[in-house]
């Protein structure tokens, strides 16, 4: 079943069409990733989800109704990409305000966050202020303030971004958790190896547009281009030269090849034991989705501004 | 309505716990206070004792009515030099004389008056220049009497009985135009002051919210119009909290030096508050007062928030986009002069009916008098005006509001505003 379903989505501002006919459907429990080079309209497209923005055309579906901002907004948590919390308002105090905004009982509000905090070692913190926090710090209370209320559709935009390795875990862990226990959750980033280890199915968006929607799997078969790796020690120049696979490179140990059109792996092995080669792995090699969305969005010129953000980020 | 009520819960009590309101609410009365009586103290001690030097020529003026006048008022002391004191013009300063008065010798029947001086080697102050005439002349007039033989009972009859003028309004006698203005006056200011000072909260509250990037998830709970609107609630009541302890401090104060005996110039401004209170309508006026100020605040602080969503950290940048707004709020202050001293005149009617100026001008004319000054139907108008302006401008500065709040980067001009207010939701 469907827990949010958008169907020709269209957003236009005055100087751009920021989201442009985009339907897709988010299943219910499963872990989404909305993908996209930064001004695809990811954000506007999630503001929408969280009835910041209206549509200008197209319909938005939440549980099989048509969605109902003023409802529905406490069955959604928002993390949005830039983090934001009073900063000296204390911290006990804000989570029980922001939770309370979200419909929650005072009582009941209290006992949740108390829960959390022991789960995230974070009682100490009660009569602390935001900014005595580190910026680690405050992502985790912004992750507890936006699952309290224990929405049903949790959306989580660059949720790993400045914590270090043990903090991200923590925060991977209880995003397993939580969609374990029922929650479907929106993951946007642009970090591609969070993705797949993540994610069930993802939507790339570039200008506006969708250009890519699947299950991270089918995804990753629709895009494979035949690549194998061979683990062998020897294996002579004329074995090559007669394969029915194109050489891609070559080690010592490995070699990587393109089967050709209408050859089976079956058949490359065939070839090589007839050969007298000795194989100690054969392994298909899949395209990471990194290698994916680069193509797909290459030479657009957002992709390029985008690539060298990804560049720098990287250098870090 | 739950949620704006845990907004307006959570604007009130930040502002009401910090420090800082504690402490404006708390040492503004206690400056207002030293204030007066440190001018008056200065003033006391700067008159007192101011010692002359007074050669008489005439010999009407005696050792005996001199003192009498020293005991009446301490302010100076009048010490009569004999016949034969060396003390003159030229070295009456180092006999420890401040002053020195030479009356010549004047008739006491003379009809036309005579020039003395008080001469002085430092620069006295004019006041201590009257009080000093006014002893000399309280004396020559004892002197006068006497020899006309005019006694007690017929000094009366030429003093005491006078014909006094006063204004009054027919149409509504209980109201006196000087305690009118001053009540006019004080209330004017002390909307144009609320207007200011937390008209800039609101501002700098959402300028607050939206550095610190918590707006976008406020406003994926609730509506950017309740969010707003809770703000400006919520600092509202605020400032009623700090003004009605104003009111209760000078109550206080009021029944304190009232009871420990001490009329000094403290009480007496108190006290000259408790007869305001009670020459003047003072329930009605209070109602008005209330109205006046939500109206005008709303008025405003929407605005005020609507320019605080449109610019990013840069104050500077705040200030001059509510530059404007600020102008109008002066323009109206300026006008209350002309309007206390004329309450009738056209322009008093019309700027206390349009809503930019009737918050101020409409309680600089109440305290005249309703019906008398202000005709119900002005009243009616100006009133429904300002509900009618504080829509607009709610409704005006949450359409900027929702755009403003979320977005980032260059600050937005007031075309670009507009722009944002007027276009389709």
């Amino acid at each position: 079943m469907a827990i949010l379903e958008l169907q020709h989505i269209k957003k236009y501002f005055a100087t751009q069409k920021a989201v442009d006919d985009i339907s897709l459907t988010v299943e219910k429990g499963s872990i989404f990733g909305l993908l996209g080079p930064n001004g695809a309209g990811k954000t506007t497209l999630i503001r929408m989800i969280t009835g910041i923005f209206y549509p200008d055309a197209g319909n938005i579906l939440f549980e099989g109704r048509k969605f109902d901002p003023s409802n529905d907004v406490e069955r959604i948590g928002y993390m949005p990409e830039e983090r934001g919390l009073y900063k000296k308002m204390k911290i006990g105090e804000q989570t029980l305000y922001l939770a309370q905004l979200k419909g929650l009982k005072r009582a009941e509000a209290l006992q949740r966050i108390r829960t959390w905090f022991t789960r995230f070692e974070m009682e100490s913190w009660w009569t602390k202020k935001v900014q005595d926090l580190s910026k680690g710090m405050s992502q985790k209370l912004q992750f507890v303030t936006t699952v309290l209320h224990n929405p049903s559709l949790i959306i989580l935009d660059e949720p790993f971004s400045g914590l270090d390795p043990v903090n991200s875990n923590l925060i991977k862990e209880e995003i397993f958790n939580l969609a374990r226990q029922g929650a479907t959750i929106i993951f946007s980033t642009h970090r591609m190896e969070q993705v797949e280890e993540i994610c069930d199915h993802i939507v790339l968006v570039n200008k506006g547009k969708k250009i890519l929607d699947g299950t991270v799997k089918k995804v990753k078969q629709d895009f494979k281009e035949n690549l194998f790796s061979i683990g062998t020690d020897q294996i002579t120049e004329a074995t090559v030269a007669h394969a029915p696979f194109d050489l891609i490179s070559r080690d010592e140990h490995r070699l990587v090849v393109r089967i050709r059109e209408g050859q089976t792996a079956n058949q490359v092995l065939q070839y090589l034991l007839q050969q007298g080669t000795t194989i100690h792995s054969f392994n298909e090699i899949l395209p990471s989705l990194n290698d994916i969305f680069i193509k797909l969005v290459e030479g657009t010129s957002v992709s390029r501004q985008f690539l060298s953000q990804e560049a720098v980020e990287q250098k870090n | 309505m739950h949620k704006i009520w845990l907004i307006i819960k959570r604007e009130y009590l930040t502002r009401v716990r910090k420090r800082t309101f504690i402490i404006a609410t708390l040492l503004l009365p206690i400056f207002y206070m030293a204030m007066i009586f440190g001018t008056g103290y200065l003033a006391d001690t700067t008159r007192h004792n101011l010692k002359v030097a007074f050669a008489d020529s005439s010999g009407f003026f005696t050792d005996t009515l001199l003192n009498r006048e020293n005991v009446a008022d301490h302010s100076s002391t009048l010490t009569l030099l004999g016949k034969n004191s060396t003390i003159n013009v030229s070295n009456f300063d180092s006999a420890g004389y401040q002053a020195y008065v030479f009356i010549p010798a004047i008739k006491w029947d003379g009809q036309e008056s005579t020039q003395v001086f008080l001469q002085t080697k430092k620069a006295i102050g004019e006041i201590s220049t009257q009080v000093v005439a006014a002893k000399i002349n309280r004396i020559w007039d004892e002197v006068k009497n006497e020899k006309l033989g005019i006694d007690i009972s017929k000094r009366m009859i030429l003093t005491g009985n006078r014909i006094e003028l006063s204004s009054q309004n027919v149409n509504d006698a209980k109201s006196d135009a000087r305690t009118a203005s001053g009540l006019a006056m004080a209330c004017a200011f002390l909307i144009y002051f609320i207007i200011l000072l937390y008209g800039n909260q609101v501002m700098t509250g959402v300028m607050e919210e939206k550095t610190s990037r918590i707006a976008e998830i406020i406003v994926s709970s609730v509506k950017p119009f309740q969010m707003m609107l809770g703000k400006i609630i919520g600092i509202g009541m605020v400032a009623l909290t700090q003004f009605l302890l104003w009111i209760a401090f000078i109550f206080l104060l009021y029944n304190i030096t009232k009871a420990s005996g001490n009329m000094n110039s403290a009480s007496n401004l108190v006290g000259s508050v408790q007869k305001i209170f009670t020459s003047v309508d003072f329930p009605l006026v209070l109602f008005f007062f209330g109205f006046y100020f939500l109206g005008g605040f709303f008025f405003y602080s929407s605005i005020y928030g609507a320019i605080g969503s449109a610019i990013n950290e840069d104050v500077r940048e705040a200030q001059s986009l509510a530059f404007p707004v600020t102008m109008l709020v002066i323009f109206s202050i300026l006008l209350m002069t002309p309007v206390v001293n004329d309450p009738s005149s056209p322009l008093a009617v019309w700027a206390s009916i349009i809503p930019f100026s009737s918050p101020i001008i409409m309680m600089a004319r109440i305290p005249f008098g309703i019906p008398g000054t202000v005709p119900w139907w002005q009243l009616a108008l100006s009133m429904g005006m300002l509900i009618l302006g504080f829509m607009f401008t709610t409704w005006f500065a949450s359409k900027i509001y929702r755009t403003g709040i979320l977005m980032y980067g260059k600050k937005a001009s007031w075309k670009e505003m507009i722009r944002w207010a007027f276009r389709k939701s």
